[in-house]
């Protein structure tokens, strides 16, 4: 290895999290630990009807009898579920302000800080955000003109308390609380999220974005977010995560439910870069989340795009179920891991329907010391007549201490269905390298623009604000000097 | 679970009961099938074994009384017949073949895939009563052709082999399975590839709807040398081909290359496992499977590149033809690589015959059976054409056009 690449990964390794600090606002919690007394605590800190408080009892005692999951190709240490706080909610929120100007400055500051634009840019940008500090929600942007359009945009534990109908037809419809450990956990106590009702016929006209943030210590923080597009309808949510830089690791286990129905579409973006631990693998998230999507209706499309740069562990697959006839499920993915840190990732499509069709393009890159795996489940039902899946997932390598994996699960049942699957592992192509330092590019600036070019496929699937921010993010993940 | 019991009863018949230490390593093996072990759903190895079949296994294993197992030696190529796993013992200039009897315990140990949880393999090893050894000397250049000889109805036989390719020799290697009888046949193969060896291996598996047949292979490959294994499946009974091999000296290449043609209700079981311990290294692992009716298949790919085993080439390919609405293919690729400075790549496919591709012939003026029939055959042409031994070419082309003549 010549001695320029030697330096790129040591410039690469030394790389801090840049947005590692903590906001010092006072957080009310209720004593560490889980049990049926913690569950009632937080019901009734929400105002809950009965009807949930049954529900999350009934998924707690699912989980008790559950198992983790083990088949990942993660190293999951022990976690203790009784030294994490399950409620954390900033003071005095209990009334929500009405608009920006009565939210706690220290708030927007730190959202200023992360460079997310709460305030007046975003709402010039044209995006409302519904930002959710530790667990419960704190402003809600652009909610008026939403509401003319019918359209509901609000936290869920709002909507329980609004919308109980909807809640009680749709909530643990697509992941249903047993489904497994940690989708029971977060069922038993999910503290916020939001919650997205498009109307029959309505195109959203913004594009709905929520900041998650994890803010006080030992928090482990469990949102549930339910979107349904209704028939005929159209929405594209974002989110983002950063979180600041802690010792002791912390857990997050989020729910995350889509409801397509004939002729609807959902796009679903995500940015996570959660604290990632630091050189020596000490700290950072644990992430396992749940995201499921159920095209319900015929002609329904539902999209996922992701960029993961952070947490210690990401244990992570957006799915789809294509139930109805015609529909469409996508998966577009970058995941980026260096010095210690764990990512099994990928999504899962369940083709039911008649012609559903779904495509899968993972890219992962690994650096450090870090495990990176695709892992990734195509099926057919009998009844998918004349369906169709394609799948690229290429890995790249950089430095020879870590591992980039693929394991793919593919199942035909149907002898009309159609299924193709390619990936590759390669390390930077020595030629490409060359040809952009002729061109006069540092090696640093070469390499963050191959890399570039190696997610652009799924880069420009991204809605246009956070495009910009996920190529800043490949770069900064990726080397010491530019970006 | 009768497993425990039918071992007990039938310890002495086994091989090396006499040896304490295979004992042991035998109880051993033993407790992975305790039911609480006996966990099907995160088990490759049984995805399709029938698990009421293998645990109700009734054990019953018969030395052939003697039979004409006679090696003709012509110009360099040698036929050995095994009767129930057994033959007469043979040793001249080239090779030497060797009935294992219960003398020689380390042949017992010789097991790389002990700790791979691999079921079937535990069978063996738990109930092996059988098998030879073949060395070939070295730097010579021979074919060996083996036919193994199921002699009754019933049996269960479980048996091991070992295969030395000694330094810089070259062995064509032809198996053959052609058993019309309702038995178990539980396989294991160990093949050693010195420095410098070619050894090209030809399996073809034409067994009848009763028999089932475990056949499992282990090779490691030493500095410069070559393994290629081909495997034809015709079977009409249940066959499961598990390969695994290592590269474990540098420059060394191996590819595992299999085709299959199942119909009725029966079940392909297949997987090979590349491991690739040292650098400059290359690996193919290449299946390719017909189904019709009821049908049902499995391929497990997997490469896994060592840190050290930079300038790697590893690549996989799987795919599926299937021709009725009945049948289900299953295809895992996996790729575990731990070296930057490589090239691995998997592609899998799975769908019914090309559309366009029938089109163009029945515009011809070709009938959509024959249609179907060309394009089958166009599938596995490329390589048949490779195949260099025309008494092969000619066994796989028959088979083929008998599986052909019977899908439509």
């Amino acid at each position: 290895m010549n001695s320029e690449i030697t330096k790129t990964i040591d410039d690469i390794n030394q790389e801090k999290y840049k947005y590692g600090f903590v906001t010092d606002i006072v957080s009310e919690s209720p004593k560490k630990g889980l049990d049926e007394n913690t569950i009632k605590f937080i019901s009734n800190k929400k105002n809950e009807p009965d009807w949930m408080l049954e529900w999350r009892l009934n998924a707690y005692r699912k989980w008790l009898k559950m198992k983790k999951p083990i088949w990942s190709n993660l190293n999951i240490p022990n976690i203790d579920y009784q030294d994490i706080y399950y409620y954390s909610a900033p003071k005095g929120f209990e009334e929500k302000p009405k608009d920006l100007s009565e939210v706690d400055p220290k708030l927007i500051e730190t959202y200023n800080k992360l460079g997310i634009p709460l305030a007046e840019q975003k709402v010039l940008a044209g995006v409302a955000v519904d930002a959710v500090f530790d667990s419960v929600s704190v402003a809600t942007t652009y909610k008026g003109e939403l509401e003319k359009l019918g359209i509901i945009f609000c936290s869920i534990s709002e909507a329980i308390k609004t919308h109980p109908e909807l809640i009680k037809k749709y909530l643990g419809s697509v992941i249903p609380t047993g489904d497994h450990s940690f989708s029971a956990l977060n069922s038993a106590v999910f503290t916020d999220g939001s919650f997205v009702y498009i109307p029959e016929n309505v195109k959203c006209p913004i594009e709905l974005s929520t900041y998650f943030r994890i803010n006080a210590e030992d928090t482990g923080q469990f949102e549930r977010t339910l979107i349904i597009a209704d028939k005929g309808s159209y929405v594209s949510y974002l989110e983002g995560c950063t979180a600041p830089q802690r010792d002791s690791n912390q857990l997050h286990a989020a729910n995350v439910e889509l409801i397509a129905l004939d002729d609807a579409e959902i796009k679903y973006s995500t940015i996570q870069n959660w604290y990632p631990g630091d050189e020596e693998g000490k700290g950072g998230i644990y992430n396992f989340v749940t995201k499921r999507g159920l095209c319900k209706g015929k002609n329904s499309k539902i999209s996922w795009t992701q960029v993961e740069t952070g947490s210690a562990i990401t244990w992570k697959y957006p799915s789809c179920i294509l139930k109805g006839d015609d529909s469409i499920g996508e998966f577009y993915s970058v995941a980026i891991t260096n010095n210690y840190q764990q990512a099994d990732t990928g999504t899962k499509m369940t083709h039911i329907g008649k012609n559903t069709k779904s495509k899968i393009i993972s890219k992962g890159i690994s650096l450090g010391k870090s495990q990176n795996t695709y892992r990734g489940n195509v099926s057919f039902l009998r009844k998918a007549d004349k369906s169709r899946n394609y799948t690229q997932c290429d890995s790249l390598l950089v430095g020879n201490n870590c591992g980039a994996h693929t394991i793919p699960y593919i199942e035909s049942k149907n002898s009309s269905a159609l299924v193709e699957h390619e990936a590759s592992t390669s390390k930077i192509n020595e030629e490409q390298l060359y040809y952009c330092r002729q061109r006069g590019l540092s090696h640093e600036e070469a390499v963050s623009l191959i890399v570039n070019g190696f997610c652009k496929q799924v880069l420009q699937e991204l809605p246009m604000e956070f495009a910009v921010e996920a190529q800043k993010l490949v770069s900064i993940s990726l080397e010491g000097s530019v970006g | 679970m009768y497993i425990d019991k039918e071992y007990l009863e039938n310890y002495k018949n086994l091989l090396f009961s006499d040896f304490e230490e295979v004992r042991e390593e035998r109880d051993n093996v033993l407790k992975k099938f305790v039911p609480i072990y006996f966990d099907k759903k995160n088990n490759e190895s049984i995805k399709n074994v029938d698990n009421n079949k293998l645990a109700n296994l009734n054990y019953n294993y018969k030395k052939p009384a003697d039979v004409d197992s006679a090696i003709k030696n012509s110009n360099n190529s040698y036929t050995i017949k095994l009767f129930n796993g057994k033959c007469d013992n043979y040793k001249d200039e080239n090779l030497e073949i060797k009935n294992i009897d219960s003398n020689d315990s380390k042949f017992f140990f010789n097991n790389k895939l002990a700790n791979t949880s691999d079921f079937l393999i535990d069978l063996n090893s738990l109930f092996l009563n059988c098998g030879v050894k073949i060395i070939v000397n070295k730097n010579k250049n021979i074919d060996i052709k083996i036919l193994n000889i199921v002699l009754e109805d019933g049996l269960t036989i479980f048996q091991k082999n070992l295969i030395i390719c000694e330094e810089g020799s070259k062995v064509n290697l032809v198996e053959e399975y052609n058993n019309q009888n309702s038995s178990i046949h539980n396989i294991y193969n160990v093949f050693e590839v010195k420095k410098k060896s070619v050894l090209n291996q030809f399996v073809i598996q034409n067994n009848s709807k009763n028999h089932e047949l475990y056949l499992s292979s282990y090779a490691s490959c030493m500095k410069s040398s070559e393994y290629d294994q081909k495997v034809y499946n015709f079977s009409n009974g249940y066959v499961r081909n598990y390969h695994y091999s290592e590269l474990v000296e540098e420059n060394s290449t191996v590819s595992h290359i299999g085709f299959f043609f199942i119909n009725s209700d029966n079940i392909s079981d297949n997987k090979t496992y590349v491991r690739h311990l040292a650098a400059n290294c290359q690996s193919n692992q290449i299946y390719k499977g017909v189904l019709t009716d009821k049908s049902k298949a499995n391929y497990f790919s997997n490469t896994y590149v060592d840190k050290i085993a930079q300038k790697t080439e590893g690549y996989q390919l799987s795919k599926g033809i299937l021709l009725s609405k009945d049948s289900t293919y299953f295809s895992k690729p996996e790729l575990r690589i731990f070296a930057d400075d490589v090239k691995c790549s998997h592609g899998s496919t799975i769908g019914p015959v090309d559309e366009n591709a029938i089109f163009y012939l029945r515009s011809r003026g070709i009938s959509k059976n024959t249609a179907i029939k060309m394009i089958i055959s166009s599938f596995i042409n490329d390589d048949l054409e490779n195949i260099s031994n025309e008494q092969i070419k000619s066994i796989v082309t028959k088979n083929l056009n008998e599986f052909l003549d019977n899908i439509v």
